[in-house]
């Protein structure tokens, strides 16, 4: 019930709605001329039907209320038939409306619309034809039971059904119309105002002249009307509707009409006059419809080239805008189409190429560059002649005579038999572009000049270590790499030094692990077979996200450098070694001086005391003098070597605590050079937990240095990796040093720290006696062992808590 | 005994060599004569020695300027030159010159020598 209020129409609605029910009461009142029948042509029944086919079918109830009060409302007024009765007959015409609207909606679906003549048909047979049938059964039944009008049910039964159908053709079209197209306010030109005003006028006239028997046939109306209906539709098929009903009802009230006259029976003139109105409006109706169907038809039609022109407008536009020359050619190459751009670039239209004596396409190709027009010509006349696509990059004439550069490909449409209709053709200006690359051309080559003209070479790799480029320079230098050289490794393996490759080729490995820039020194075969000193840089070059994408490796040739400095150094050597020599000659020569002095004497002494002795007789006296000389002098001598060692032994005063790590690192320093010379590498370990220890740093670094220069020395022979350790570590309370070679060891573990003891072809056998003398002037000692697999370990220690000496 | 001893002058800055060579020397029957210094022994003259031993390396003169102006004086003069300093036994100035010694050098043959030189010396003169 809520809902149904809900559903509610708008009152005004309802009211209005209630008002024409009663006025059209009112008009089938007055034209109920047949006395006491009551029936006539029924306006309310397409009031009826148009108000529900307009609204939603969940509020049809309140329009069925409405529609009752109206019509007991006109009962009471005009038709005053029993109320039980009126009551029917209401329920009657209720009934058409509902199944008139519900039948409609269902053919013709919401909203009900009536553009075409099938739609028209439609509405008519159901709402003028089925509908009315329930009306006029009940109400025939409701005459008949009532014995109402002294009328029976079959003789009822076709009055109501006309009248009914007849308001129902009138009114339900003219209210759908209105309502619909309320919105709509086309406005009339002049021309329609007058020929509306000259049509209201014929009709008007004609309806009075033909209705008052001046002509002598009614339906001479018919004409107008239909005019109505095919120039103004609907509308003006309705309102001259309602106007031949009104007139219709004016005379025939008035009893003048023709209609009037007919017939003498008022039964039978209100069934003629039922019939002519019903048909009339069916006519009416018709033709309104076929004429709106044409109208729209011609709307659409309209609508469509409207469309199309548009279209076409838009796609000539586009071909024209198109920032490239479009063209067609006909299936033999004459030119039928050039767009607006192409045009403009040329200076020519389609029909500028046609000129006597040569063909369009002639023309056309006069405009391509001398260079390449044989080309153009020849390519595209093979296209043409096997139906290929045609591409091809040439230069065009521009119409002020500036040849650029262009990029044109042409296809074929073919016809639904396969045959070539035409040749469509697209053009790029790419003129811009071609110098761009030749710029870019040109600037690769300068790199590439410049490249091959410095004096380095370059290769590049990949991440994965595969080789991808190598200069020209490389090329020549090295050699163009063999086939089965795809990669850093190989490369390397190939043209490195065998001595210098497992060294070279870890530093490389860990530089392209590490992803950070290495050098590398090292002899590099050439193409002659001969092997040069050279050093090699790589660097990676990264992306933005630091990915490495790849790997450049620069070369230099620093043999003559290398020479250079091998000679310099062997210089060097040679005269550290002289200098060495010397002083020590120079030393030794002073030392022996020193001794061989008091030596001398005792030596001569010796032969004269035993000359005294030996005499005949003996000098005991002399002897005794002489002894006395000898014993002098051998204290003497004796003085002569303590004093010498005094001079190598050091005051405790140049002693201070050091760090063993740093005495180390500064020993390797001046020992990194030499070791590289000698291709030595040194593995220096020293444990970070070492106390500083009160030492005579020169003294230690002497025996660290020279320690490790009798290693490097032993090696020197020795093939194979030339591996020189030391390692420091703590014992107990002492640190103790190793020095670990891989020569040819050790033959006289014994003697070997002696003095004067040498197994070196030019040594004075010194060094290690030196250093087993400093060590134990620290406390500590120096003695050897033997390393495995093989070479020697030179060990000393350097007690932690020295005792001062 | 009757024979007049043979003098021989030695110089050596070294008073120990010094004094082992006049007791070496006297041990064998010579007179010696005994200098600290080259310039002493040119202060006192040299007519009256049969035989010079003279160190290489003494300050102001040395033994070979010593010898040479000795040589001069008196050319037939028997010249030892002794040297505690092997190296200067080997140089060029000493080489192709007979008489140099060695300290410590060998008593036996320092006298065999010196006897021999004088021997030459009284068979010649």
């Amino acid at each position: 019930m809520t809902g149904l209020w809900m559903q509610r129409p708008k009152l005004i609605h309802l009211g209005i709605f209630v008002a024409a029910y009663i006025a059209g009461c009112a008009f089938a009142q007055v034209l109920a001329f047949m006395p006491g029948t009551g029936i006539s042509i029924w306006l309310p029944s397409g009031l009826f039907i148009a108000t529900l086919l307009l609204n939603s079918g969940r509020n049809w109830a309140w329009w069925v209320v409405a529609g009752c009060f109206a019509e007991l409302v006109a009962n009471m007024l005009w038709f005053h038939s029993p109320f039980p009765a009126a009551v029917l007959i209401y329920a009657g015409n209720a009934l058409e409306a509902v199944t008139g609207a519900w039948l409609i909606r269902r053919a013709l679906g919401h909203p009900v619309r009536l553009d075409t003549l099938q739609q028209m048909l439609i509405f008519i047979a159901l709402g003028a034809g089925i509908a009315p049938i329930m009306t006029a059964t009940v109400g025939a039944a409701t005459v008949d039971w009532f014995d109402m009008l002294s009328q029976n049910f079959w003789t009822a039964w076709p009055l109501f059904w006309i009248g009914d159908a007849t308001g129902v053709l009138i009114v339900a079209p003219l209210a759908l119309a209105v309502f619909q197209n309320w919105g709509e306010t086309s406005r009339l030109s002049t021309a329609q105002w007058m020929e509306i005003s000259i049509l209201a006028l014929i009709f008007l006239g004609i309806a009075a002249l033909s209705l008052g028997h001046y002509l002598s046939f009614t339906y001479i109306i018919v004409p107008p009307l239909l005019w109505a209906a095919v120039r103004f539709e609907f509308k003006g098929a309705a309102i001259a509707l309602i106007l031949l009903a009104l007139i219709t009802a004016v005379f025939t009230m008035s009893g003048t009409g023709e209609l009037a006259g007919v017939s003498d029976s008022p039964k039978e003139r209100h069934i003629l006059l039922q019939l002519f109105l019903a048909i009339s409006a069916f006519s009416a109706m018709v033709v309104a419809a076929i004429s709106r169907q044409h109208r729209l038809g011609l709307l659409t039609l309209r609508q469509s080239m409207d469309a199309l022109r548009d279209r076409q407008w838009e796609l000539t536009q586009l071909v024209n805008v198109v920032p490239s020359h479009l063209w067609r050619l006909t299936p033999d190459g004459e030119p039928i189409f050039f767009n607006r751009r192409m045009v403009d670039f040329l200076g020519m239209k389609v029909a500028d190429t046609d000129r006597p004596g040569s063909t369009r396409l002639d023309v056309l190709i006069e405009a391509v560059h001398p260079t390449d027009a044989p080309d153009f010509r020849t390519s595209l006349k093979h296209s043409l002649s096997t139906g290929e696509p045609f591409a091809m990059r040439y230069r065009l004439r521009r119409a002020d005579g500036v040849y650029r550069w262009m990029s044109s490909r042409a296809d074929p449409l073919r016809g639904e038999d396969g045959r070539i209709v035409q040749w469509y053709g697209l053009c790029h200006d790419i003129d811009d572009q071609v110098h761009a690359e030749q710029a870019l051309r040109e600037r690769e080559r300068g790199l590439q000049e410049l490249v091959d003209a410095l004096p380095i070479n370059i290769l590049s790799f990949a991440p994965s270590r595969k080789m991808t480029y190598a200069s020209k320079r490389y090329i020549d230098k090295v050699g163009a790499p063999q086939p089965h050289i795809e990669n850093f490794d190989a490369l390397a393996r190939e043209v490195a030094h065998p001595e210098d490759f497992p060294k070279m080729f870890a530093v490389a490995s860990h530089g392209f692990a590490s992803g950070q820039l290495f050098v590398n020194r090292f002899r590099r075969r050439d193409s002659q077979g001969i092997y040069r000193w050279i050093e090699a840089r790589a660097q990676p070059l990264r992306d933005a996200s630091g990915e490495i994408v790849q790997w450049y490796m620069v070369s230099i040739d620093i043999d003559d450098e290398m020479q250079a400095q091998q000679a310099l150094r062997a210089a060097q050597d040679s005269l550290a070694r002289q200098s060495q020599a010397a002083s020590l000659a120079e030393l030794s020569a002073s030392i022996a001086h020193e001794v061989n002095q008091p030596l001398a004497a005792v030596i001569a002494n010796s032969y004269a005391c035993h000359r005294w002795l030996t005499a005949d007789p003996p000098n005991i006296e002399r002897a005794n003098k002489t002894v006395d000389r000898i014993i002098r002098d051998a204290n003497s001598a004796a003085d002569v070597v303590s004093r010498i060692r005094a001079l190598f032994k050091q005051s405790a005063d140049t002693r201070a605590y050091t760090m063993i790590g740093n005495v180390v690192a500064e020993a390797q320093n001046l020992m990194a050079e030499e070791a590289t010379r000698r291709r030595v590498q040194m593995d220096i370990d020293v444990a970070s937990d070492l106390p500083a220890i009160f030492m005579d740093v020169v003294q230690v670094k002497q025996v660290l240095i020279n320690l490790l220069r009798n290693g490097m020395e032993a090696m020197d022979s020795v093939s194979g990796d030339k591996m020189l350790g030391l390692h420091v570590h703590r014992v107990e309370t002492a640190i103790q040093v190793e020095i670990r070679d891989r020569g040819h060891g050790i033959e006289n573990p014994d003697r070997m720290f002696e003095p004067f003891f040498t197994t070196k072809e030019h040594g004075m056998g010194m060094g290690l006696a030196i250093c087993r003398s400093i060590i134990e002037s620290h406390g500590g000692r120096l003695w050897a062992e033997r390393n495995e697999p093989q070479g020697a370990i030179l060990l000393f220690t350097l007690p932690i808590e020295l005792k001062v000496l | 005994m009757s024979q007049v001893k043979r003098i021989v002058a030695v110089v050596d800055d070294d008073p120990r060599v010094l004094e082992s060579l006049e007791e070496l020397l006297e041990s064998a029957g010579y007179a010696t004569r005994s200098f600290g210094s080259a310039g002493a022994l040119l202060n006192g003259g040299i007519s009256n020695i049969d035989l010079l031993i003279t160190d290489i390396g003494m300050p102001t003169i040395d033994g070979f300027e010593l010898r040479d102006r000795v040589k001069r004086e008196r050319p037939d003069l028997p010249v030892f030159l002794i040297t505690g300093r092997h190296e200067i036994a080997d140089q060029g100035r000493a080489q192709g010159v007979g008489g140099i010694f060695q300290k410590p050098f060998d008593g036996q043959a320092l006298l065999a020598a010196v006897g021999d030189a004088l021997q030459h010396k009284g068979k010649g003169g």
